[in-house]
């Protein structure tokens, strides 16, 4: 059909005239050739003929009705049955009325009344008989997708405008519907059976559509874009077409996702609708285990809906990862410096500090750590983030040193992608060396998970930073799920406490007998228990009676610039 | 010899029928000429006389097509009359028509000459 597209302007088209009356035949001819290439024939055998010997190429077939040998109601009855010849458009010469209604019937696009209109008239007819047709053609290539008969994506935007336009009140769901890892089953099975899973799901959609209405594309590869009429049963409709789609494939690795945008705000582009939907389809993107929607039996189909809360979160998301490097330029990132205090003694003793990271953000106001850790931490982002308060950590400890010549060990959270970094070590002896300081002073805080993560690796890493000197603290214990047997060979200088078993400590006993135990621990290991966020003296004096040695937490001081620190260390002089 | 003047006088539609000529009388005349030879009139009127009236309705059809594209009223009005009639293949006496139509047709031809 391509070579049928023959919208091409100023080209000279071929017209047939088909009539058994040679006057009537070169009168006719006579009008249309002055705008056409023409070609005649006396009956409809030797029209057929002629239509088969330049299919391609003839616009348009004049044709009179009664004629001997074929007559003009056979050729047009073959013609419109033709799946390629019927593409060429008729008119009808008659002078008869009934005649004219039967033929539009049998598909003739127009008819030309005997005696012949006006040449104007008639030529006109022509014209536009041919540009319908011709822009008929180029619609019914670009319309619809020729894998699956869907709408292309250009046309699908235009219809699902129009039902818009034509229904501006009717509830709408936007859909995108993706084959899980499509291009495995491309690989593994090869291209012809990944387009006949991609036309069984075309087919699937268009009985689904003949059901309940709507409209749908192919938009690209895998991609269906499906826009029908508000509904509730998505978990049973999408389940029981899945399932039976899988089970007639025979194929468990064909894994269907939905991405549904219910209720599709009309206020915004349809196709913006359809960023959403594929927004929650692409949640779903390789996932076998889901955290959102619901799998379905073996296939692990799964469907998820758009959610506006989520995706804005996602967007805030996205701002700080993209931000993170100028505001690192920018120093937007401030460190600020929890106390840690010595409570073994009659009156609490500021032994050491914590350094926290605060993002005070220029637009978005102060970000707090749990914000954008996470995120970090996910995308290898920490790595950079976590040197600059290395850094400045160390350039704290000796502006302290300098001015009170006193040393205030500060203690700074080394991430789990840091502990697989062969360059840790180095990293850390450059930056105390740099600022004049021993590695006792430098404090390392290693999350009880990252030990449990890779405990060979870990306890490698750390017995060499112990043995040059710095001074490890397990953070967060009582998380992660560390064996007695790990514990006991672990090489570390303090046991931090999981926050968790604080704040409820004065409630809820168990938490007291769990911090109890934790201490016990930390006296087989032979090392000092430090309990973080502590708040309250109820919280204080029952981790004092429980053996806590150290305590940080807002009972002492929120976290705070280094400014404010002075006072606490001019405090303690 | 046929010309423009003598078909008006004849009580042809000659500006309806050189319209469709686009204007060229040339081309008209050539019209008009090409059907002297035609004897489907006589084949009309045997038809009749035979009582096929299906086959005359073919022929006075066809000739309803080519008079009235060429504008030959005097002879496209009795053929119109005579095809309604036969369309429904009506029993009636068609002497009158066909000697109307034959004699225009003759008219015509002496027009030619």
């Amino acid at each position: 059909m391509k070579e049928n597209l023959i919208n091409i302007k100023n080209i000279r088209r071929k017209v047939l005239i088909v009539d058994d009356e040679p006057i009537n035949r070169r009168l006719l001819g006579f009008i249309v050739d002055r705008d056409f290439d023409v070609i005649y024939a006396e009956n409809g055998m030797q029209a057929l003929e002629i239509i088969k010997e330049n299919e391609k190429t003839l616009s348009l077939i004049l044709l009179d009705l009664l004629m001997p040998e074929m007559n003009g109601y056979e050729l047009l009855k073959l013609l419109h049955t033709d799946p390629e010849l019927r593409r060429i458009p008729v008119i009808v010469l008659t002078s008869e009325k009934s005649a004219e209604v039967e033929s539009l019937q049998l598909g003739a696009a127009d008819f030309i009344p005997k005696p012949y209109d006006m040449p104007e008239v008639i030529l006109a007819r022509v014209h536009r008989s041919i540009e319908l047709a011709e822009d008929n053609i180029i619609i019914n290539e670009t319309e619809k997708d020729g894998l699956t008969g869907l709408y292309t994506k250009s046309f699908f935007y235009q219809y699902a405008k129009q039902h818009d336009h034509y229904s501006p009140n009717q509830k709408m769901d936007a859909l995108v519907l993706n084959v899980n890892r499509f291009h495995i089953i491309n690989e593994l099975y090869g291209r012809a059976y990944g387009d006949m899973v991609l036309q069984k799901i075309g087919e699937k959609i268009s009985n689904v559509l003949d059901e309940v209405g709507g409209i749908a594309c192919r938009c690209e590869s895998d991609t269906f874009f499906i826009y029908i009429p508000h509904r509730d049963d998505y978990a049973e409709s999408f389940t029981e077409n899945a399932e039976l789609f899988a089970a007639e494939l025979e194929n468990p690795r064909i894994n269907l996702r939905l991405g549904i945008y219910e209720n599709a705000d009309k206020s915004t582009d349809i196709e913006q609708r359809f960023d959403k939907a594929m927004l929650a389809c692409n949640k779903l993107r390789g996932s076998h285990t889901l955290n959102t929607g619901n799998t379905f039996g073996a296939y692990k189909t799964s469907y998820t809906y758009y959610d506006t809360q989520l995706h804005e979160k996602e967007l805030y998301s996205e701002r700080l990862i993209s931000e993170m490097d100028k505001a690192l330029d920018e120093k937007q990132f401030k460190v600020f410096y929890q106390p840690k205090y010595n409570i073994k003694g009659e009156k609490p003793v500021l032994v050491s500090a914590e350094a926290l990271i605060r993002w005070v953000h220029p637009e978005l106001g102060t970000i707090s750590p749990g914000a954008f850790i996470p995120l970090f931490e996910g995308n290898g982002l920490i790595h950079k983030l976590d040197r600059y308060v290395w850094r400045s950590a160390a350039e704290q400890i000796k502006i302290w040193k300098d001015k009170y010549g006193v040393s205030v060990p500060v203690s700074v959270n080394v991430s789990r992608i840091d502990i697989y970094d062969p360059n840790l070590e180095n990293e850390l002896l450059t930056i105390v060396a740099e600022n004049s300081l021993q590695p006792s002073e430098y404090l390392l805080e290693i999350t009880e998970s990252a030990y449990t993560d890779n405990s060979h690796q870990i306890v490698e890493t750390v017995k060499k930073l112990r043995a040059d000197g710095f001074r490890v603290e397990m953070d967060d214990f009582g998380s992660g799920y560390s064996s007695l047997n790990m514990l006991s060979a672990l090489p570390i200088d303090a046991l931090k406490l999981d926050m968790q078993f604080i704040k409820n400590i004065a409630e809820n006993n168990k938490d007291y007998r769990m911090v109890e135990l934790m201490v016990d621990i930390a006296k087989f290991l032979s090392v000092p228990v430090i309990a973080e966020g502590v708040e309250t003296e109820q919280q204080y004096m029952l981790l004092k009676q429980a053996g806590c040695d150290i305590i940080q937490g807002y009972y002492f001081s929120k976290p705070i610039p280094p400014e404010e620190f002075n006072l606490l260390i001019e405090n303690e002089k | 010899m046929l010309t423009i003047e003598k078909l008006k006088e004849y009580g042809a539609d000659t500006d309806d029928g050189l319209k469709r000529c686009l204007n060229n009388a040339d081309f008209y005349i050539r019209m008009v000429q090409s059907i002297i030879p035609d004897t489907r009139i006589d084949d009309l009127a045997k038809a009749i006389a035979a009582n096929d009236l299906d086959s005359a309705f073919d022929i006075a059809h066809a000739l309803k097509g080519i008079y009235g594209n060429i504008a030959i009223t005097p002879i496209y009005k009795p053929v119109c009359e005579i095809t309604e009639l036969l369309r429904n293949r009506t029993n009636t006496d068609y002497s009158a028509l066909l000697e109307e139509i034959s004699a225009q047709k003759q008219k015509l031809v002496s027009l030619s000459e």
